[in-house]
């Protein structure tokens, strides 16, 4: 077994696999464990929080415990954002309902998780809603989503909602901690602050960083290293572009643009999509600019999806931070 | 003397297996060919250039033993020339059959679209009186079949569509080429050759001879060039009176005029922008023209070409943001867009394959995958501590070197 996890991803190996084992997240895991002992009574559940909280995870450990070892079985995990519309959920839904409607023991239902529910558009969610009805005989759902406003009322009316808040600094470090100690890697406690400060309350981002440090110096993560690390990865860059558009650098902007482009392979709406999130947690522009350039960002969005290069549609974007950069400059 | 033979007609196929791509159209000819009682004697392909329709027909008509009687565009096409040449060809089937060991003749009418409206006046319904009184086969090519005049043709001639050769049977034609041509090369070169072509094998040989020919290796950068080689001199001399035209009008005039590629000139334009206007506010009102433009471009798409001059004009004002800022600059030139090019399709779908794989593994989206481990992944792969996990998220070898040449970029 020791042999098999060798190179299983330290997100992955450290994901609890029972309720039990999930901390932090007391208030959920009491009510999801009164369902799990009378499991008909379960409803569709709503599972809605910021990116790395544990709705994946929680929703896992639920299959886990209503079907044990055989979860796969009588499980559908399903991801929106892969899917190519509601038709293929609908007829994955409709194909696994169908096979599997031999229920397991006391459970009278198969499982469906519907991971970023919310990049479904309204119209494909009134459709969910129907698959929900037609199929709830027979199976569960658990769709998870970052905001639950996205999703329709009359669906979040039909699930019992659990909202997942952002993990505190302690708790996030504690997990790190005992992560770095079953791995035998000595992680510096200036260290442990420097990742928790990148990840933003995102433990997968968290712990994504720590496994990639530790692999720099042999079983010591350092500050530096982890400074390094962070520093490659992409969320920082999408700042560190904005941030010299608004200086007004709009060569050096762009150049890291096309770095995006090429090394991360993004497409010209993911990195709008990722300046937009990055834009909000910029700590250093008003609300006011924020809502500015949020709006320049939703113009060049229609844009992207209107015209022929991408990048021509982003060097346009960032030409028009570079003037409102300016512009803020000169009346401050 | 060999050498200087186009590779084109070197190695143009001989027999109709040869010809690539378009297999249902191919079958479908060769079965109005084989059919002695046609339900339309004549024949109309039509399809994108270089796609093969002119060799298909040659080749046919070596392997059925045909002779071919060609008339194209270069030959004047009125109907007095029309039946001076096609006539007699139609009419002594039966003599002709028997002096020559030809089993017949076609009568072939490459590029009917460029029958034009004057010189060659009559010349369609010629051609459609031919067809109805031929007894030999009559094959015609046409780019494109809508024209107005070229509808008579379609109501007595069976249609056969072309399309774009696909990409990959281009480069395995082109990697045949280089291994007889003793040529060695990058497998990315052949790629990008190849999508530069858009589907048209003609061009991609032609672009294949002159960049390896003399030099007899070929890289990824040597065919950067060609997106821009159709330019030649006139996209430097093209922007040159662009950024300098003193209004709008001028602005437009010059880019009307010019033969440079629209798509390389939008590229062209977005690089040198910023040389070009240093104030950051002129800079972002030009870029929004630029993007103005670029989405005219979207919309044209291959077929809304008469959005052409609004697309013109966006282009246009964008020179004419301040003439009075202007200072002459050196031109950015091939286009900066290099790393893009990276990004072809291909690569496009197997970074998406290794987010799947992620995805499952990690039960996460591909887009999460892409945003939030690839970037640790490929850091991770640099450091060569990875073999374990490379095999546990089940990546192949392929997919591995992928990712370390993405980390390289």
């Amino acid at each position: 077994m020791a042999a098999d996890e060798d190179g299983v991803m330290w997100v992955e190996k450290y994901r609890p696999k029972t309720l039990n084992e999930v901390v932090d997240l007391k208030d959920i895991v009491e009510s999801l464990k009164s369902f799990m002992r009378n499991p008909k009574t379960m409803p569709h559940l709503l599972l809605a929080g910021i990116p790395g909280t544990g709705k994946t995870t929680v929703a896992l450990c639920i299959a886990r415990e209503l079907f044990g070892q055989n979860w796969k079985t009588f499980t559908l995990e399903l991801n929106a954002s892969d899917e190519r519309g509601i038709d293929t959920v609908r007829d994955r839904v409709k194909d696994f309902s169908r096979y599997s409607r031999a229920a397991f023991g006391s459970v009278p239902f198969a499982l469906i998780i519907l991971d970023e529910s919310d990049q479904m558009t309204g119209a494909a969610q009134t459709a969910l809603r129907r698959i929900m009805e037609t199929s709830s005989r027979t199976s569960r759902f658990i769709l998870i989503c970052n905001q639950s406003g996205k999703i329709i009322e009359p669906i979040q009316s039909r699930c019992a909602i659990f909202r997942f808040s952002k993990l505190d600094r302690k708790a996030m470090i504690h997990q790190l901690c005992c992560i770095a100690k079953k791995e035998n890697v000595t992680l510096a406690p200036e260290a442990a602050e420097r990742i928790v400060d990148y990840a933003e309350g995102d433990l997968r981002h968290a712990i994504n960083a720590l496994q990639t440090a530790s692999a720099y110096k042999d079983g010591v993560v350092d500050e530096k290293t982890v400074s390094l690390v962070v520093g490659e990865a992409s969320p920082i860059q999408v700042q560190l572009m904005i941030r010299k558009a608004l200086k007004g650098d709009f060569i050096e902007a762009r150049k890291m643009m096309y770095d995006l482009m090429g090394s991360f392979g993004f497409s010209g709406s993911e990195i709008v999509r990722q300046m937009q999130r990055e834009l909000f947690k910029m700590s250093t522009l008003t609300p006011e600019q924020k809502a500015d350039l949020s709006n320049i960002i939703g113009e060049y969005d229609y844009r992207l999806t209107q015209g022929a290069n991408s990048d021509i549609q982003l060097s346009a974007l960032l030409a028009q931070f570079a003037k409102v950069g300016k512009a803020q400059g000169e009346s401050s | 003397m060999r050498e200087e033979l186009l590779w084109v007609e070197k190695y143009r196929p001989k027999k109709i297996a040869d010809v690539i791509g378009n297999e249902e159209a191919k079958a479908a000819f060769v079965e109005w060919l084989k059919n002695k009682c046609h339900t339309k004697k004549a024949i109309l392909l039509y399809g994108p250039p270089g796609v093969g329709k002119t060799t298909l027909v040659n080749s046919a008509g070596n392997e059925f033993g045909f002779r071919v009687i060609e008339m194209n565009a270069s030959d004047t096409r009125s109907e007095k020339a029309i039946n001076a040449v096609a006539g007699p060809a139609t009419s002594f089937i039966a003599l002709d059959t028997f002096s020559t060991e030809s089993k017949g003749n076609i009568l072939f009418m490459d590029e009917v679209d460029g029958i034009a409206g004057n010189e060659d006046r009559g010349g369609v319904s010629a051609i459609v009186r031919i067809v109805e009184e031929s007894r030999i086969p009559v094959i015609m090519a046409a780019n494109d079949p809508d024209l107005q005049k070229l509808r008579p043709l379609k109501k007595v001639a069976a249609l056969v569509r072309f399309h774009q050769v696909r990409i990959p049977l281009i480069i395995a034609m082109l990697q045949k080429i280089c291994q007889k041509e003793h040529i060695r090369t990058e497998f990315e070169a052949l790629e990008h050759i190849a999508e530069n072509s858009r589907g048209d094998v003609r061009s991609a040989i032609n672009d294949l001879q002159s960049l390896a020919e003399t030099s007899k290796t070929l890289t990824l950068q040597d065919t950067v060039v060609l997106s821009a080689r159709n330019k030649d001199i006139s996209m430097d001399e093209t922007l040159r009176s662009y950024f300098s035209a003193e209004s709008l009008l001028e602005a437009a005039m010059m880019l009307s005029r010019s033969s440079v590629d629209y798509d390389d000139l939008l590229m062209a334009v977005g690089d040198n922008l910023p040389l070009r206007y240093t104030d950051p506010a002129d800079l972002a009102e030009a870029y929004d023209f630029v993007s103005q433009a670029d989405m005219y471009r979207g919309r044209i798409g291959v077929e809304n070409w008469h959005l052409l001059k609004y697309f013109f004009n966006s282009l246009s004002e964008a020179a004419a943001v301040s003439p009075e800022s202007y200072k002459p600059f050196t031109f950015i030139s091939p286009p900066i867009r290099v790393i893009t090019l990276f990004w072809t399709k291909g690569k496009r779908a197997m970074l998406e394959a290794i987010c799947s794989k992620i995805g499952k593994k990690c039960h996460v989206s591909r887009a999460t995958a892409k945003q939030d481990v690839i970037p640790f992944l490929k850091l991770a792969l640099a450091n060569q501590k990875t073999a374990s996990t490379v095999s546990w998220l089940e990546l192949q070898p392929d997919e591995v070197d992928f990712l370390t040449r993405m980390n390289k970029l």
